[in-house]
């Protein structure tokens, strides 16, 4: 799903953010990136969305090779993406059901299937009947679940989270990442940059540490949300670190990503039960 | 980008007109004023053509004959006319015909006064040349005849027009060019600064996936929207002050009257191409703003 081989991105001042970095991503996994400031973690997300380009190395994502894609192919990679941000980046001027739309009115959809579909990501995310509410009427976390209803209306393959907790008091952070556990036991790969702690600890999964633009730790970390599903360090392509642990989501290994779609409303009803 | 997104993005280009609407209010004033310039400057040429070409076909020559002339010699010298070829048609005026014209301007007391041997117009004929390139030697030959007093000279009329529409074109021409970059100036800021107060939806929109196309549309929309109406705007000003203009200039130069368009001549294509002008500006200051925005902000999703 994401690999990336001897990726370096070196910005125009000379800033080296990431040094020959590489690793692979599967599907369905659920990964933390942690690390200090200007380590290279938001570089590492802007290269996976394509606002970046890597200055050396190989990158692919979704099965596109990011390093050779033309700028008109890179909305059509975004629309296999949804994107978290800390500060939740919500329109204003819009009420919920709108900002979550949004997203979809951006990719053409029709206005019939957009109100289907808003209405039943809202109930996913626990904000049934909020439609006509304003993100500033709303508590952080409330507008944190709608920001994450923008990212899933489009049905995206990964989610990209880019500190979504960052904002919000530690209850709904929990809320927030039980929902991004939901999502990712959908087979849906959800990559979260933090720097909390506590949540990696609670939540695990994937863990990896990037210092001064290197990987210095990649592992698992088993917690009560993960499946207990590793693999041996023959399928990972992370290379010199010292543990290295995948796990793949079980349903994933199971179920085509074909067959993952059709089942989609299915599964995510349930979760919306959970959550 | 799909036809079904076609109708939310004309909403959102008239939604983006009304949140900007003091931007948009600005840019309609200063696009109506370049727009009426423009547009006047482009009437004015094409009436000065139009006075120069109903100037040129008119190949009528007056011919005033000595006002000691009496009616016989005056007809005598008709015949003389008829011989000297290049001359399709005569029509004579008596002397009485002629200060009959000026009737009404003289008042009925001095008109009064001029009548019978206080006329001091002659007798005059009014002939149609059959080729005009022989104008000046024809006129030779009639100058020659005994009897002639002048006969009138159109070809500085027209040689003076045709240097006045050169003057106009040049001018008109030049007053557009500038207007024009002006307009396109003025169109592509109020894009940009829409486009500033919106960056936040259009990173948003570029996260999601949103296409190029899609997000320039409502912008192209707004500037179109923007010159449509402005367009209306200035064509509907020139076209109420057209006929007052006209009949003003008619009263200095009474030519006028006859020889430019009227107002039911000029208000169809006035509105059309203003318009189409007006949209136009609006299409391509609103592409070159989103597109030079896109090409180095629009990529911007995560942060600076």
């Amino acid at each position: 799903m994401i690999h990336l081989e001897n990726i370096s991105k070196i910005y125009p001042n000379g800033n080296e953010a990431l040094k020959k970095i590489s690793l692979d991503i599967d599907q369905g996994e659920f990964v933390f990136i942690v690390g200090p400031s200007g380590a290279g973690k938001s570089t590492f997300l802007k290269l996976l969305i394509h606002e970046e380009k890597a200055t050396f190395g190989k990158l692919t994502v979704n099965g596109r090779d990011l390093i050779k894609i033309k700028n008109r192919k890179v909305p059509y990679l975004r629309r296999t993406m949804g994107i978290v941000f800390q500060d939740f980046r919500l329109i204003d001027k819009m009420n919920v059901f709108d900002n979550v739309a949004f997203a979809m009115r951006a990719i053409g959809t029709p206005e019939k299937a957009i109100k289907k579909r808003v209405r039943y990501v809202l109930k996913l995310v626990g904000l049934e009947g909020t439609d006509k509410r304003r993100p500033n009427e709303l508590s952080g976390g409330e507008q944190q679940r709608v920001a994450l209803a923008r990212a899933l209306v489009n049905n995206p393959e990964i989610i990209i989270a880019d500190e979504p907790t960052g904002n919000i008091d530690p209850e709904r952070s929990y809320e927030i990442m039980k929902m991004l556990v939901a999502i990712n036991r959908r087979g849906t790969t959800v990559i979260i940059v933090t720097h909390e702690h506590e949540l990696v600890k609670e939540f695990g999964g994937r863990v990896i540490r990037i210092a001064d633009g290197e990987i210095t730790h990649d592992e698992f970390l088993p917690t009560k949300y993960q499946p207990e599903r590793i693999l041996n360090s023959q399928n990972s392509s992370a290379q010199n670190i010292p543990e290295k642990k995948h796990r793949v989501n079980a349903e994933a290994e199971e179920e085509s990503p074909a067959e993952q779609n059709d089942n989609e409303n299915e599964n995510t009803a349930e979760e919306a039960d959970t959550l | 980008m799909k036809l079904s997104s076609t109708g939310y993005l004309f909403k959102e280009g008239f939604k983006n007109i009304w949140n900007n609407r003091m931007m948009s209010l600005a840019s309609v004033i200063v696009l109506v004023s370049c727009l009426i310039i423009t547009g006047a400057a482009a009437l004015i040429s094409v009436n000065v053509r139009s006075l120069i070409s109903q100037v040129g076909d008119d190949n009528e020559v007056t011919i005033y004959l000595k006002p000691e002339l009496s009616d016989l010699e005056s007809i005598k010298l008709g015949g003389e006319l008829g011989k000297i070829g290049n001359i399709e048609s005569y029509v004579f005026n008596s002397k009485d015909e002629v200060i009959k014209q000026y009737e009404k301007n003289l008042g009925e007391e001095i008109y009064e006064s001029m009548q019978g041997d206080g006329n001091p117009f002659g007798n005059e004929y009014k002939i149609q040349l059959k080729d005009l390139s022989k104008y000046s030697e024809t006129v030779e030959k009639i100058n020659k005849l005994e009897g002639v007093d002048k006969v009138s000279d159109r070809s500085d009329i027209a040689g003076k027009l045709t240097k006045l529409n050169y003057f106009v074109t040049l001018v008109g021409s030049w007053v557009v060019l500038i207007l024009a970059v002006v307009t396109l100036f003025i169109i592509s800021n109020t894009i940009k600064m829409t486009m500033y107060s919106r960056r936040f939806e259009i990173s948003i929109m570029k996260s999601v996936g949103a296409t190029n196309a899609f997000v320039r549309i409502p912008f192209i929309i707004e500037a179109m929207m923007i010159g449509l109406i402005s367009g209306l705007i200035a064509s509907g000003a020139i076209i109420a002050m057209y006929s007052p203009v006209r009949d003003a200039a008619s009263g200095i130069i009474g030519m006028i009257a006859d020889t430019t368009l009227t107002v039911k001549q000029v208000w169809l294509p006035t509105l059309l191409t203003m318009s189409g002008i007006g949209m136009l500006i609006g299409l391509i200051g609103g592409f070159i703003s989103i597109t030079r925005y896109l090409n180095k902000e629009g990529g911007a999703i995560i942060g600076k």
